[in-house]
């Protein structure tokens, strides 16, 4: 049955955002480790903490405050009831089937069909559509792509790709700093003297960052497969959200501002699918969301 | 070793307090599930009489299409008890299908603002209903699943919770098995 089909995709996702995580944390362990071969004790144990403490401060500040700050970057606008009334009603059926509050929702003038969901908890949560996805959607589409939304609002996305970013970010400080404490000598008495161990971590330090951002997309794109399958939870009806997916596929104009601090954030990915290299992209890629979804209709449809 | 006495005994009552939590949890998420499916079937018993009036404005002698309505909808709004409210649902469902079959003969009615909006609220609280209908049954799951194992089951006595119902529609036209002819 559909039924267990997409309880069983929803646990096999979560199991994989939480091997990445771990690998994250393993990753940031290694780069505190090599720098501390590579510099000793004493400078790793006040550089790690710093670059650990801005990651976190930068990232914590825009998770808090998500639903107002992604408001300002994207230009979207709150709407309520009376302007987009079939929207609503649209929503607040997928509201009830998801047993979730009633998010905020926001309206972005835009050429190009696309949707997003933020906010730190299913509370403060905010959903928005571009002008142009309600136009070309009917209701069973709309409805799709609404339980996608919400689904990432249930499975508390934000606050998972906060997680992500973190670590990405800290790594990223940490490794910047150290090349620059490098090229200035900031070795002392204390680092590791064993060459091998010495060329290890500086190739660790060099990659690290690399290796992290490519760990950041990889949790994006698990927690993208996982907001289709609870999308399918929600709504048992994996037809909708194929069909919209299709009609993203076949749509080329892509949002007008591809900034790639909120890339990450709509359902279809803003940036050039073609051009970033498959391991750097947030989403999956959208021919095989609709391939696991069109499995899902195959299995039979469930009932209500 | 005292130490690890106590620290035992306090995982215990943590823990037991964890699994009756659980399932006080559940029989409430339980309870207000149905009172949405409740709160969605009064939304459309009201949308009700204002349907039935504008399909008589066009379509007066459809008599006994209005009072198979009339008739589920006195029925729908009087049940009570999870049994007796999806029967008349079921009934209701039936009946409103009837009155929109009608619909679809008068043009002049289709192409109505008035009938257009009754239409769309009427079957986005369809939808509602089915939604709400889908959060409780799965939550009767969850329940109902707690109580029957190991370790939450342990504590349904001193929670008080039982097993649930779940919420099935009587509707006879899905009952019966087709008739297939060779």
């Amino acid at each position: 049955m559909a039924d267990n089909q997409f309880r069983a995709l929803e646990s096999a996702n979560k199991a994989k955002t939480y091997f990445l995580l771990a690998s994250m944390g393993l990753l940031t362990w290694v780069v505190a480790y090599a720098a501390m071969t590579y510099f000793g004790l004493g400078t790793a144990s006040t550089i790690v903490p710093i670059a650990v403490g801005v990651a976190l401060i930068g990232v914590w500040g825009s998770y808090y405050s998500s639903d107002k700050l992604v408001l300002k970057m994207t230009g979207a606008k709150l709407i309520t009831r009376d302007d987009a009334p079939e929207l609503f009603n649209v929503i607040e059926e997928v509201v009830i089937a998801s047993g979730l509050p009633m998010p905020k929702v926001a309206i972005v003038e835009d050429s190009a069909p696309n949707a997003f969901a933020t906010g730190r908890d299913p509370d403060h949560a905010l959903i928005a559509f571009t002008t142009r996805i309600l136009e070309v959607m009917d209701r069973d589409e709309l409805q799709g792509v609404i339980a996608h939304e919400l689904a990432h609002v249930a499975n508390r996305d934000t606050l998972v790709s906060a997680v992500a970013a973190t670590t990405a970010g800290a790594i990223a400080i940490l490794s910047d700093f150290l090349m620059r404490m490098m090229f200035f000598g900031g070795r002392n008495r204390e680092r590791n003297s064993n060459p091998m161990a010495l060329a290890l971590s500086l190739v660790i330090l060099l990659l690290a960052p690399i290796a992290a951002v490519m760990l950041k997309s990889a949790i994006s794109r698990k927690r993208e497969s996982l907001a289709d399958a609870t999308a399918v939870s929600f709504t048992r009806n994996p037809t909708g959200l194929r069909r919209a997916l299709e009609v993203l596929a076949s749509d080329t104009t892509v949002v007008a501002q591809k900034s790639n601090a909120v890339a990450h954030i709509w359902i279809e990915s803003p940036l050039d699918g073609q051009a970033v290299s498959k391991l750097f992209s947030t989403h999956p890629p959208i021919q095989e969301r609709i391939a696991t979804l069109r499995a899902m209709e195959s299995l039979g449809q469930s009932d209500r | 070793m005292e130490f690890i006495v106590i620290g035992l005994l306090v995982l215990l009552v943590v823990f037991a307090i964890a699994q009756y939590n659980r399932l006080i949890r559940l029989n409430i998420t339980v309870d207000e599930a149905f009172a949405q499916i409740e709160v969605q079937l009064k939304r459309r018993a009201d949308l009700i009489p204002n349907l039935v009036e504008t399909v008589k404005g066009y379509a007066a002698h459809e008599q006994s299409t209005f009072d198979a309505v009339v008739t589920a909808r006195a029925k729908s709004t009087s049940a009570s008890g999870i049994a007796d409210v999806s029967a008349a649902d079921g009934a209701l469902t039936n009946a409103l299908r009837g009155l929109l079959a009608v619909a679809e003969a008068y043009p002049d009615l289709k192409a109505s603002a008035n009938f257009l909006s009754l239409q769309e609220e009427l079957s986005t609280t369809e939808n509602k209903v089915a939604f709400a209908r889908q959060f409780y049954n799965d939550n009767v799951r969850e329940l109902n699943t707690a109580v029957a194992t190991v370790p939450t089951n342990l504590f349904v006595g001193l929670a008080k919770v039982s097993a649930r119902e779940f919420y099935e529609l009587e509707n006879p036209s899905d009952r019966t098995v087709p008739n297939v002819n060779f």
